[in-house]
């Protein structure tokens, strides 16, 4: 059995794909473009590649040394691809989540939540620091399992590219009861929204099931149009600041703080923690003033 | 490769200009900025805000005391506390360099309310 990359294969998929949708958008269709954020969008997923380049002998190397550590043998078979792929999606999410919540890790990630839109180009928008964010090793248990290295690889492409369709407003809702188990556009837009409702909820790749087990779900309202990007939004279209503002923020927070306390938060705390804007109390402070808001019975 | 995705994107950048995603965001009314600082500013009870005459920015006055701009950026806008931020105020104009890089300066034309915002800030 051999596995191509699915990656490599898709982007003509992408670029023909980007181009029925803006002319749906322009057709009337949901959703919405700006020319100059799409430019720092693919500029992003364009320098995505590169570090891919540089990087990725690396981490597919750390991988294979890992791999004689392995506690099976698997082959290269059909239900052992399908095992791979739900297995990469599973620690998928839990990459995601610690995404979302420490910040050295959000540093990298939040690159691709930097867009004020949502169309298939905010799906390119990527990190080019995912290397030095080690955000790779939540992948690594994959090689200790025993999955063949180009078997994961294989899946965490295929995840990918599942991933770029999702990231658009012209689909609403998915039938045959696929919203209870995919992730889907429906609920990718709610995990870009900046709501209180919606902050650092379905961080699912694939499947949505992760979110639905780990109490992470929340389901897009028609009552509540999403935010769409993050909490202080950027005001600059310039790629390597889009790519370094945080960690440069990381940086000078570290530098200034008064205390060892201060300093690991900094690095390893939640994101905003230090001006108490975390996703967690904006949510408290949004869920408390509904409850005041509500009459007591 | 590298040149078939550099073709792709400046295809797709110019196809996006040729399609008309190019706004430029102009505020309704102080309400709308009002709107746009509560939620961009998590705990910001908007009270009185004064637009721009373009109606590209607006400053919002929080009930707390604290001010933020309202500013256009591409076709969304961008909020920011300008509390101790670098303001003057020459004639009907008001010039404002948020503590923040890469945030860009503003410049609101706000008629005569002008210098009584540049004292609030």
């Amino acid at each position: 059995m051999s596995f191509p990359d699915p990656v490599q294969m898709a982007v003509p998929l992408f670029i023909i794909a980007m181009i029925i949708e803006m002319l749906a958008v322009r057709a009337g269709a949901r959703g919405d473009y700006d020319w100059r954020d799409t430019g720092t969008s693919l500029a992003m997923g364009f320098g995505n590649t590169f570090a891919a380049v540089i990087f990725g002998a690396t981490i597919v190397g750390t991988g294979v040394w890992l791999a004689q550590f392995r506690l099976l043998d698997i082959p290269a078979t059909w239900w052992s691809l399908a095992l791979c792929f739900v297995g990469e999606d599973f620690t998928y999410y839990w990459f995601h989540r610690s995404a979302h919540r420490v910040r050295w890790f959000w540093a990298s990630h939040v690159v691709h939540h930097s867009s004020q839109h949502y169309n298939l180009s905010t799906a390119l928008r990527q990190t080019w620091t995912g290397f030095f964010s080690l955000s790779f090793a939540f992948r690594l248990p994959l090689f200790i399992v025993g999955f063949p290295a180009e078997m994961i690889l294989f899946c965490a492409g295929l995840n990918l590219v599942y991933q770029f369709f999702i990231h658009t407003e012209a689909v609403g809702r998915l039938p045959f009861g696929l919203e209870y188990w995919l992730n889907t556009p429906s609920h990718h837009r709610a995990h870009h929204g900046t709501n209180a409702r919606y902050l650092d909820r379905n961080y699912g790749g694939v499947f949505i099931i992760w979110d639905r087990l780990f109490g992470t779900f929340e389901a897009e309202r028609d009552d509540e149009p999403v935010r769409y990007g993050i909490v202080q939004n950027l005001a600059t279209f310039n790629p390597a600041w889009v790519a370094f503002h945080e960690w440069i923020s990381i940086a000078r927070e570290v530098a200034a703080a008064d205390s060892w306390k201060a300093r690991a938060m900094a690095i390893f705390g939640p994101p905003g923690w230090r001006v108490g804007t975390t996703a967690d109390s904006i949510r408290a402070d949004w869920q408390a003033s509904r409850d005041a808001a509500t009459p007591a019975e | 490769m590298v040149w078939t995705s550099l073709f792709g994107i400046i295809t797709l950048i110019l196809l996006a200009r040729a399609l008309g995603f190019a706004k430029a965001p102009v505020l309704a009314d102080a309400a709308q900025a009002r709107r746009l600082a509560a939620e961009a500013l998590p705990g910001f009870t908007a009270t009185d805000a004064v637009l721009a005459r373009d109606g590209q920015g607006a400053l919002v006055a929080g009930s707390d005391g604290r001010v933020a701009l309202v500013r256009s950026f591409g076709d969304r806008w961008v909020v920011r506390i300008v509390n101790g931020a670098a303001a003057q105020a020459k004639g009907d104009r008001l010039h404002i360099v948020p503590h923040e890089s890469m945030f860009p300066a503003a410049e609101l034309d706000l008629g005569p309310a002008a210098g009584d915002w540049a004292a609030r800030l």
